[in-house]
Formats: structure tokens, sequence, C-alpha cells
């Protein structure tokens, strides 16, 4: 009876438009059972001020395929839920410190409920709460004993207060055709069959429709339906010299009861096989100083990865006294006020845009308006959540994705960047020849596109991680890479990475296109945000014009290669090597 | 070190469904693949690689499982999935010294396990053997060489029993195995089962688990041997727990197994399994704590086959008899009484069925494509033989089918259905007389029942404790001035193997199963342990490390009165 008049209470105060409201026995049970544990109380310890449950219904749908043969085809449905439990106060509770995440008791949890009994979702959420309060008592007190013997320099308050916020929208489950999708994976995963010469190939899908449930104990509430869907088609040779080289395509949208022409993703894998092939046969590129071009997708690329990864600032947790410090800090921080890039730039986040990164609120509820990040060139603003960091005090709306210590990390949504004075492609390759006349260079260097995310095994990527050395934050490697000779013809080039490229890179961007390319991707936070990486994720839309950038470093891979198969290719049946694998 | 584990709460039960009907090379498409691959990547190995292969094998182990879930009346979980996983094994070298050779105690891997097409398509299954078979080469190679260099700056072993063992080889089909769980029944049982248990508002955590497993498996090797063959298992888990005032973790759990899922219990027989678990719980919640105790005890059929499988059967296993880091507790016992003589033991992977009961350790062919064979282990007390792979040790230069491993690890012996029978044997009401009269004798105040044992562990390794013990759920205190059973919660036993086995007085006359799966070097693998219930002379029981969490702080919510449901 009671829970009854809570839940309408809470409907009439969200705006009209929103409710036509469905009922929604887990939401109902969230908020009872949320409502209970704001009375959560040990003895004189710290109480709750501030509790969030999450819980997302979720329906994915994915295939996976190799040579027209499915390697795996699965459908499952499941409910993740998320507790979250601040005690002590805004100023002060048990987040924000290295020891945050204290376990509390196991109470043998076993997975959330699948069907909507509010006594058995409560029961969950009880025994969770239950858990994560006194987890996090554990916590404030470890963190107090921490600072007897810690002096720390920034005294800003832990958590930032946000106003209410209220979006309530119905769900409409999805119907997708699962059968005819991974019946699609297979064909698309057979196109790569027609390149025997190729090391290894997949087509690959993920569809996932979900009704994503978040309130807090300040009032937030936000109940909607949230869709993705991608298609990773990605393929592999192996030069004479044994160096593997690769390809991918990525595909993201939002409309998984149309996801992708069929004839469109065909033509994508014939493409990144054909390119592949080319890519093994492609000299090994020189070590290289200048211009170099960003055309197209790269440039965007370029931005996501050097720009929109460093458009935060980083704050260092409270730690344990003789432990190392915890925070990397991001190449822009300090620098508001400086100009950061050619006076003709703009750049804006904009999460209301209807592009790929498109969202009514983030991960902590609180929404995100347009916001003005670089105006003609100087930096003005930085994307930010609900952890204070020095000279912000509240947050804008881009917590996207799960962050260390009880805080999230900020992630661009559609990061818009403009440029007021442009260049055809045409022009740009003119001033790329023109530049190297003037330096007595014999090549320029076009990049078309860079390996973002990177479809590299984890492996790899560690490879590639070290081999950057000391530069900090490395930047992917380039995946299409051109010499423009001086006469205007091209040639493509193999196993080159960039040196100490960065967002201070961007001041030296010469001239942009008149293009605008639109870049859709899955930020995860690993390095070189690697597909398929981790569980949590957020989508964003980079849009861009291509750049020339000056002063630009490039050099040769070193790493040791791999050998070639002694046995030649099932699929080729002619002879590739002839090497043994006799003692060193 | 080597450390096991036989755990039952982990999913499924056993027995060899599938019969051979019809079949044309449609059928063997993925074996005749196999085969072809295997052939041209040998040939081409011999002809091109140095150290040229002397052997290669290809195994594809394909399991199909649909699971469902229900808590308190509601569903938590339900899903399938259909995988298929590749190993490679590349031998350089002779079978006489090739790179599978152990150099004290490392741990072998060549293989990956590597996820290959569920779609029977031949170029796809091509290239990934392909690719696996040039990385296992290579990998094979370079630890060849270093056997050979270690092998000359270490003093030799005392075993100078060979690598590899020459077996025949065998040729065998079987259509793949498949079975499906009946959704209808099951969307309603594990519902309305596991509604029983919120009669008992003290459990934190229950719940019915209902799973079905079919394993079918694809062997080929360079000696001839092209084997197709499967099993069925399906298995129903109702647990429950809680904690006590003061802490501690309470549980207890009953499942049911049957390589048909048509087989399971009917709904009234779980319920009143439900009705058991619910009820041992909150005993348990109310139950003395057990205090440190030696004395005389009676294990139950099944506590009794956990205690077989983790003190006798691993230290059996043949490839820890030649291995120098192993304790090698019987490895010069062939011939010498071990045991008590009223006992034997036999391992037998051929044997489907105990007491109406499908065993988890049945299987056709091993993972090295060995037929599995009966292996009478004790006879009357006496060690005759040991559990053997294709790694032969001393005195023992062939394989008895006993060779196994978990998708991605490098086989080793392990154990199969541990079968442990006695001439000594008497009704469970004289075994239970016999306890009585042992504590007056001893002189103690009481005497030990274990009914359940969830869990075992032991270490065989020479540089730590030769140790075993095994985690008991239900345990009752028995007395001999006639008062009822007293129920105990939170004893572990603890003790030293070989010392165990001599207080072994007697055993009942009634075969019990224990089915789960057992963790070692080469994974986990279903295994089976059947005995009668034993009683022994002295036990040690020691507590149980437990937790002091308090209880949640507010009410839960199922005792509010304004949640109806």
């Amino acid at each position: 009876m009671k829970l009854t008049a809570t839940f309408l209470l809470v409907f009439s105060v969200a705006p009209l438009g929103a409710w036509a409201a469905q009922p929604d026995a887990v939401f109902t049970a969230m908020q009872a059972e949320l409502k209970r544990s704001m009375g959560l109380t040990l003895n004189q310890l710290d109480r709750p001020y501030y509790i969030t449950y999450s819980v997302d219904d979720e329906h994915s749908w994915s295939a996976s395929a190799t040579l027209g043969g499915l390697l795996s085809s699965n459908s499952s449905d499941y409910r993740i839920p998320g507790v979250r439990v601040r005690v002590g106060d805004y100023k002060f509770d048990n987040t924000n410190w290295t020891g945050a995440g204290a376990s509390g008791p196991r109470y043998d949890l076993r997975s959330f409920p699948l069907e909507d009994d509010p006594l058995v979702i409560r029961q969950y959420l009880w025994l969770a709460t239950d858990s994560i309060f006194k987890g996090s008592l554990q916590s404030i007190a470890r963190k107090r004993a921490a600072l007897k013997s810690v002096t720390v320099t920034d005294q800003m308050p832990d958590f930032a207060p946000a106003p209410a916020f209220v979006h309530i929208a119905d769900y409409t489950p999805i119907k997708f055709d699962q059968p005819a999708w991974a019946e699609k994976t297979r064909k698309l995963s057979a196109v790569f069959g027609d390149f025997p010469s190729l090391r290894t190939s997949s087509a690959e899908f993920t569809a996932i429709d979900s009704l994503h449930r978040f309130i807090n104990s300040e009032g937030t509430q936000i109940r909607q339906q949230e869709t993705a869907g991608l298609v990773e088609l990605r393929a592999t040779a192996q030069a004479p010299d044994g160096m593997v080289v690769r390809d991918h395509g990525v595909y993201y949208t939002h409309d998984i009861g149309h996801m992708f022409s069929e004839a469109d993703l065909t033509r994508s894998a014939r493409q990144i096989g054909e390119q592949v092939v080319k890519l093994a046969a492609a000299p090994i590129g020189d070590n290289y100083t200048g211009p170099v071009l960003f055309e197209g997708v790269a440039s965007a690329q370029l931005m996501a990865e050097v720009l929109g990864r460093n458009l935060h600032i980083s704050r260092k947790p409270v730690s344990a006294p003789g432990a190392p410090s915890q925070a990397a800090t991001t190449d822009l921080e300090g620098r508001r006020g400086v100009r950061i890039m050619p006076e003709f730039f703009d750049v804006t986040d904009d999460p209301t845009q209807p592009l790929f990164g498109h969202e009514e609120a983030d991960d902590e509820g609180v929404p995100g308006k347009p916001l003005t990040l670089v105006e003609k060139g100087v930096l003005k603003d930085f994307l930010r959540t609900r952890l204070p960091v020095r000279g912000y005090s509240d947050s804008n709306g881009r917590a996207r994705l799960a962050g260390n210590y009880g805080a999230s990390t900020p992630v661009p949504t559609n990061l818009l960047i403009r440029a007021s004075e442009t260049s055809s492609i045409e022009e740009l390759k003119k001033k790329l020849i023109d530049l190297c006349q003037q330096r007595g260079l014999p090549y320029g260097i076009i990049v078309r596109k860079m390996d973002f995310p990177s479809s590299a095994s984890l492996d790899e990527a560690r490879k590639l991680l070290s081999g950057a050395g000391s530069s900090g934050h490395p930047v992917s490697m380039p995946l299409y890479t051109y010499r423009l000779y001086l006469d205007g013809h091209e040639e493509l080039v193999r196993g080159e990475r960039f040196r100490g490229i960065n967002a201070r890179s961007l001041k030296d961007i010469l001239a942009a296109g008149d293009d605008k390319v639109t870049f859709d991707y899955l930020e995860n936070g690993a390095p070189f945000a690697l597909l398929g990486f981790g569980g949590s994720s957020a989508e964003v839309s980079v849009v861009a014009p291509s750049v020339l950038i000056d002063d630009l470093e490039l050099s040769k891979v070193d790493d040791e290669l791999p050998k070639l198969p002694i046995v030649p290719s099932p699929l080729t049946g002619t002879q590739t090597g002839t090497q043994t694998a006799s003692a060193r | 070190m080597l450390s096991s584990k036989l755990v039952k709460i982990l999913q499924t039960a056993a027995l060899l469904a599938v019969s051979a009907t019809a079949f044309g090379a449609e059928d063997h498409l993925v074996l005749n693949t196999m085969g072809e691959e295997l052939q041209r990547n040998f040939q081409a190995l011999k002809q091109k690689a140095d150290p040229p292969p002397y052997f290669l094998s290809y195994e594809i182990t394909e399991q199909q499982t649909t699971e469902l879930s229900a808590s308190l009346g509601v569903l938590d979980a339900k899903g399938s999935a259909k995988n298929r996983y590749l190993d490679v094994t590349v031998r350089v070298g002779d079978p006489q010294l090739d790179n599978f050779r152990r150099v004290r105690g490392d741990n072998i891997r060549f293989t990956s396990g590597t996820s290959v097409a569920i779609d029977d398509t031949p170029n796809a299954l091509k290239e990934r053997m392909w690719l696996e078979t040039d990385r296992v080469y290579r990998a094979a190679a370079e630890r060849l060489i270093k056997i050979k260099t270690n092998q000359q700056v270490k003093a030799a072993d005392r075993d100078k029993s060979s690598d590899f063992s020459g077996e025949e080889s065998y040729a065998h089909w079987e259509a793949p195995s498949t079975v499906a769980l009946d959704s209808t029944r099951w969307n309603e049982d594990v519902r309305s089962l596991s509604h029983d248990f919120l009669k008992y508002p003290d459990l934190l955590s229950s719940g019915v688990d209902v799973s079905v497993q079919s394993d079918n498996r694809y062997f080929v090797n360079t000696e001839g041997t092209k084997v197709q063959h499967g099993r069925d298992f399906s298995r129903v888990t109702i647990s429950a727990s809680a904690k006590t005032k003061d802490g501690m973790d309470v549980s207890d759990y009953e499942y049911f197994d049957a390589a048909d899922p048509k087989n399971l219990p009917s709904k009234a027989a779980l319920a009143a399994a439900v009705k058991r678990v619910g009820d041992h719980v909150e005993a348990l919640m109310t139950a003395p704590s057990a205090e440190p105790f030696v004395g005389p005890a009676i294990f139950s059929g099944r506590a009794s086959g956990v205690f077989f499988h983790e003190i006798f059967g691993h230290r059996i296993e043949g490839h820890r008899q030649k291995d120098e880091s192993e304790g090698q507790t019987f490895t010069r016992s062939v011939g010498e009484k071990i045991l008590p003589e009223f006992l034997s033991v036999t391992f037998d992977p051929t044997l489907k069925k105990v007491a109406g009961i499908d065993l988890n350790g049945t299987y056709e062919y091993d993972d090295e494509g060995v037929k599995g064979q009966p292996v009478k282990a004790v006879e009357n007390g006496i060690l005759r033989s040991f559990l053997m792979s294709r790694s032969p040790i001393e005195g023992f230069d062939h394989s008895n089918g006993h060779g196994r491993r978990q998708p991605g690890l490098e086989v080793v012996s392990r154990q199969s259905n541990l079968l442990v029978t006695s001439t000594r044997s008497v009704t469970d009401q004289k075994l239970r007389q016999m306890l009585i009269d042992e504590i007056k004798k001893q002189n103690k105040p009481y005497g030990l029942y274990f009914e359940d044992i969830s869990s075992g562990f032991t270490t065989t390794g020479r540089s730590g404790l030769q140790a075993f013990s095994v985690v008991p759920v239900i345990v009752y205190r028995v007395y001999a001035d006639g008062r009822p059973d007293e129920l105990i919660r939170g004893a572990d036993i603890v003790g030293t193997p070989l010392a165990s086995f001599a207080k072994i007085l007697a055993t009942s006359d009634k075969p019990e199963v224990f089915n789960g799966y057992c963790g070692a070097e080469s994974g986990s693998v279903p295994v089976s342990a059947v005995s009668p219930a034993i009683l022994i002379s002295e036990v040690e029981i020691q507590k149980k490390d437990q937790s002091h969490d308090l209880l949640p702080l507010l009410e839960s919510p199922l005792a509010l009165k304004e949640v109806a449901r």
C-alpha cells in the first residue's frame, strides 16, 4: 500500500511528456529499499549520506565467425545491479582514497532476479547494501587512520552535490533476429576466404537492448531504453619478413532494429581483405620527421585519442603512508586559458546532438549540456564528474566510465571539432608537398586510418606500450600510412609508429580540411581503447576535419618479428617459408 | 607441489549415452578434417622442421550447456552456450626423451585450448589447427633443446622410464551426443521448488539450479587413432546458506545427477530435498560449535569416497611416481600392504551406474585416445597398480586409459570412478554399534558421524606437508549413553594419509556415490567416488576458520508487513 503511494508521488513530479509511465516493479522496489537503506546505522559510526541503485535489464545477441564457420553464437538476458553507498558527508567520505572499496560480509549473493518480484528484488538489494555499507565503514575508518600520518595538499570535498534529475521513459522491447544475424556473420566472414594469404580473419556482431534504471538518495530518477549494436571485421596477414599487419572495420549504431546493410558490410570486408594483402606486400617505412596529413577518419581518430582522452583533470587520491602516488596527470591539466590549438579551431562537446555519443544523463545521474571546451584555440573548460578537482567543484555530466576509488572517469559525448579556416584535401596535399620541398624532404606522409580502437591482442598492446618508451601516453599506430612524393604519387608503407605525439602537437596544426568526418567508437579506458576489452564502455562520436600537422616524428618498428609458419596455409596449398625452428 | 580438490557443488553428473546410428561421410566431417590437417602438418614438419616431430595429435572438445536457476520462486539465471576447444600435441625428440619430460616438477603446457568453429566448416577448422600446430611445434622444439641441456648439467633421475608409451590405435565413432533440458518442466519446477525456501526466513541465500551438458570429443593422432565419442551430464543442485549470530557461515546442499535429464528425480523427491536442506541450515544456526576432538568416527559412504579420493587416489596417479618433487608415498610399495586387508580399491571408467546413480567418472576413451580400462589398484590391501596415462613409469610401460584433462591443459594421469569394496562389511546398524563400543573402549565422551562432506583437499608435493583436509557439512556427535545424536557446526577434518588408513576398522555393506569434479594440474575433470560407510578408530577435527561479520543490520524485507507479493 505504502509503496504504491510512493510510486505515484514520484511520477507526479515527472515532466508531463515523459510519463506514459509503464508500471515497473523493479523501479518501485529499488525506491522502497533505497529509502529504508538511508536509515542504516551501526553504533556511533558514520551514516550513509548518499546511496545509488541501478538495475539494467540487458538483452544481448552476438555471434562471431571465421571463414564461413561460426565460432560462437549467443543470446542472453540478464540484469546488472549497481549499488553505491557513501558514508560521512560530501566533504569527507569513504571514497577518493586508495583503500576505497573494502569489502563487507559475503552473503553468497546469487545473480540478480530476472523476474519482477518486488520481495526478492528487495531481498537482493537489502543484502548488497548491507555488505557495501559495512565495507564503506571500514574504508572511511582506514582513510582517517592514514590521514594521521599523511598531509593532503589540496583540501577539496570528496563529492559534489547535484540537483535531482528526473527522466522517465517508456521501454519497447526490440525484436532482434539472432539467426539471421548469425547467418550474415557467417557470410561476412566467408568473404575473407577469397584472400588465402591472410593469416587470420573474423566477423563479429553484438547487439544490446537494455532498460537502464537509476535512482539516488538526492531524488534523481532515470528510466530509459538504451540500445547499441556493433559489427567488427578483422583480418591479419604476415609480411615476408614475418611482420604481422592488420586492418579492421568497426561499425556502431543505436538502431539495432536496422543494423547496417549486408551489401555495405560485404564491401567493407572485401576492402579490408584487399588492404591487408597490400600491407603485407608493402615496404617498411623509414624514420621520418616532418609534416603529416591526417586525412579523413584518421584525423577524428587522432582527436579522440590525443584530445578526447586529455580533456579532464585528474585528482590524486589519499594514499596510505609510503604508498606510491596513484594519479597520472593528463596533458592538458593546468592549461585553462592557454592556447592549445590554432585560433581557427573551436571544440564543443554536445550530448544533445543525435550522434552516437548522445545521452540524457551520465553514470552519476547528471544531465549533460553542450559544453565549449576550446574557443578560438584557447582551452576553456574540462569534462567533469562529481569528483571535485582543482579549480572546479561541480559536475558537468561527463561521468561515463567507471573510475578508481569510488570516482568515475570523464569521457566526451559528441566531441565536435570545427575549423573556421579550411582548405580542400587537394590544397592540403599541395601544402604538404610545398613544405617537403622547402625542407628538402623526398616525400611527406599521409595517414588515412589509425589503429584506434585497436584490434591488437593484449600481448601486442603491451609491446606497443613498452616500445613507446618514456613518452607517457603512447598513441595508436597508424594503419594506413602513405608516402606522398613530390611528383604527387603515393606509396603505401607499413610498420611505423609515432613518437612523442600528444595534445601539445595540436598547436602545430598548420591547416584544416573542408571535410567533416564522423568517427564513432566505444571508449573503455584501455590502452588504445582495445577492442573487446573489459565490460564498461561509453559511446563517443568525434566529428573533425582533416588536419595537416607539422613536425611529427615517425619511426620504424624494430620489435622482434615472429617467424613465418613452417607449414604452408591450408588455404593456399603453396609453399611459404622453408625455415626451421632449430636451436638458436 | 600439487593440490587437488573434489568439489560437488560444481555442475553435473554422468553416464555414457549415445548410440551409433546411421552415419556417412557428412557425419565424419570434423574427424576427417582433423585427420587431413594432422597428416598435412605432420608430413610437412617432418620434411622441413628441425628437430622434426615424431608424434602429433589433435583433440576437439565440444561442450554444449544449458542452465536454469531460481531463488525464492524467481528465475535468476538462464543461459546456454556451445563451444569447441582445440588441443594440439606435438612431440619432438623420441619416445625415450621428448619435450614432455618433467624436470623437477615444472609445469608443462604447450596447448592452449583455443576456440574453434562450432560449425562443421573445414576451412575454418583447418586454419586454426594449422596456426596452433605451428605455435605448439615451436614451443615444443624450444623446450626439447632446454631439456637436453638440463640433462647434461643435472644428476640423472631415479626413474629411467621413457617419456611416451607405444599404444595400439583405436577407431571408433559415435553420433554426437545431444541432450536438451525440458524447459517447460524446469522453468516451472525451479521456480516452485525454490519458492519453498520462503518457509525459512533466516536464510540469506538459497536456490535451485539445473544444468545439462553434452560433451563430444574428437581425437586423431599420427599413429592412426581416430575416435569420436561423447556423453551427457545433468544435475540439479539445491542449496541454502545463512549466518549464525556469532558470524559463522553455515550452509547445506544436495544435488542429483543423471546422464539423461529425463532421469532426474521427480518434483516430489526434489521438494523433500529442499525441506532437508532448509531444515539442516536452520538446525546448523543453533547447533553448538565443534571443539577440537580426537576419537572414533563413522564416515558415511559419500564422505568416505571423498576421503579415499583425496588421501589415496591422488597418490597413485602414475606421473607423480616419477616426479622428484612429489612426495611419492606409494612409489616403492607395489606388492606391499598399504590398506587393511579387507579393503580393495578399483578405478573403473567403464562402469556406468552404482546403486541406480549414473557415475560422473565414466568415459569410453581418455584424452590421449586410449580406451578407458578398469584398474585394480589395491587388492585385499596390497597395492597392485597405478593410474596410467601414456607417460610410463618404472614397471608400468603402458597406459590404462587414465590420461585426462580439461581443454587447454596437458594430459596427466587422473582418477575416473573410484570404487572401494570391503570384505569386512556389516549393516549400518551394526557399524553404529561398533562405533559406540569403540567410544566406550577409548573412554571418549562421544564419537562423530560425518553424514555429508562438501569437498576435500590434499597436498602431494615433497616440499609441503603430506596432508589432507576434507570439509564436512553435516556432522553429528554420537553419544555412547543413548542420548540422541547432536548436530555440530564448523568442524574440519585434518590428518596425514598413511596414518589414517591403518585406523579403518570396518565398513558398512551399502555403497554410496559421490559425484563431483576433481581439480589438479590438468584441470577439472568429472569423477566419482563410491564407497560404503567406514568406521575409523581415530579422527582429528579442528575448528573451522570463521568470519566474524555481523548479521545484516536492517530487518529482512521478507519480514516487512508492507510488502505483499
